[in-house]
């Protein structure tokens, strides 16, 4: 038996592969020591990703730290940052003796927003009306605002009840006299709350 | 061990199979690099390069597929690769050559290199006599009586052999152009298109 036995089949298919066959890179024999570099190479790629695995347990691990500091780092500016909160009780003066307030005072950006809730008050109108202060220790009044029923009144001042602590309410009328008339009704101090 | 088996045991990197898989396919990744490349030094890069690759993949190999035809696949790609990256290296280092177009050469394409590896794995699975044969044949390009005389052999005898040799790679090619499972996808446009 020789080629000429082989089908057709069989010599048209290694006529198809007679270039390959004459091809080097079929007959190429890798270097003996290319197998342990192979098994060495995909060892170390092995080694690398349970490294950056770990890298990446050990940088969710840095970050929940992050997190958890940022957090209470947060919510410890969150607690500063509640509201600066002063309130004072309102007594009724000789002239008002029934009467009595509550005031809250809390700090915002424009200034001072102070929630009076007072009873005892008779309306005031027609021109005339209550005005509310504040006072230092030397006396020193500021206006922060007029109104004439005392029930929910809302007040702005642009001093800090921790300076200007006295707060009163005074009986005014519209005759042009800035002032304060003296005739006090409620007075009370505001410390922080 | 089949080749879902071997996969399996290739993807968890133990060693041992690491060797498996290299010493049934390492001839024909090397073929395959070196075909492409035509440097041994390179096609040893591109031969390490295809096993760590294939391991990186090896978790979304197709069970269903031959593990033959997987790593052909993915050996082609990196060589091909490997091929770019030099050429590019090379225009960079000689730039007053890299304009000349009769200097830039084309990879060889996908069929070629199918047909490489495919005619690889044949040989592989051949006797080594056989291969031996089919070597002085077809690439020492001796004759038969040459083989006899290199073999010390009657003229005869080579002939029967050679015969037998060649049916049985042919049969080899045949079957493994019957296995569906191993027309391997083109992963790059054919015709070597360097891009």
């Amino acid at each position: 038996m020789d080629d000429s036995d082989l089908t057709p089949a069989e010599r048209a298919e290694i006529e198809r592969i007679d270039h390959v066959l004459a091809d080097e890179a079929v007959w190429m024999e890798p270097p003996a020591h290319l197998q342990e570099a192979v098994v060495a190479a995909v060892a170390a790629e092995s080694g690398a990703l349970t490294r950056r695995r770990r890298l990446r347990l050990a940088l969710v691990g840095v970050a929940a730290t992050v997190l958890l500091a940022v957090g209470v780092t947060v919510g410890v500016q969150l607690t500063r940052d509640d509201p600066v909160q002063f309130a004072a009780s309102l007594s009724g003066t000789e002239l008002a003796p029934d009467a009595t307030g509550d005031v809250t005072m809390t700090k915002t950006p424009s200034g001072w927003d102070i929630r009076l809730h007072a009873t005892g008050l008779p309306r005031r109108e027609d021109g005339e009306f209550y005005e509310a202060w504040l006072k230092d220790d030397s006396g020193l009044l500021v206006p922060i605002g007029t109104f004439n029923d005392g029930r929910e009144v809302t007040l702005w001042a642009g001093v800090p009840p921790s300076a200007f602590s006295t707060m009163t309410i005074t009986q005014e009328v519209a005759d042009g006299d800035q002032t304060s008339s003296g005739q006090v009704v409620l007075v009370g101090e505001a410390e922080e709350s | 061990m089949d080749d879902a088996e071997l996969a399996s045991r290739f993807a968890s990197g133990d060693a041992d199979s690491v060797r498996v898989l290299y010493q049934t396919y390492g001839r024909l990744v090397f073929s395959v690099a070196y075909r492409v490349l035509g440097d041994t030094g390179l096609a040893e890069d591109a031969t390490q390069q295809t096993f760590v690759q294939a391991w990186r993949g090896a978790s979304s190999y197709d069970p269903n597929r031959p593990l033959g035809a997987w790593i052909t696949t993915i050996a082609k790609r990196v060589a091909i690769d490997f091929y770019r990256r030099e050429r590019k290296h090379r225009h960079l280092v000689d730039v007053d050559t890299a304009d000349d177009p009769a200097l830039i050469t084309l990879p060889p394409s996908l069929d070629q290199l199918e047909d490489v590896a495919e005619v690889r794995r044949a040989l592989d699975e051949l006797p080594s006599a056989d291969r031996d044969l089919i070597r002085m044949q077809h690439f020492d390009e001796l004759s038969h009586a040459e083989i006899a005389r290199e073999l010390e052999i009657p003229l005869g005898t080579v002939k029967s052999r050679t015969f037998r040799a060649h049916r049985r790679l042919a049969g080899l090619l045949a079957h493994l152009r019957a296995d569906p499972g191993d027309s391997s996808p083109s992963v790059r446009p054919e015709g070597g298109s360097d891009g």
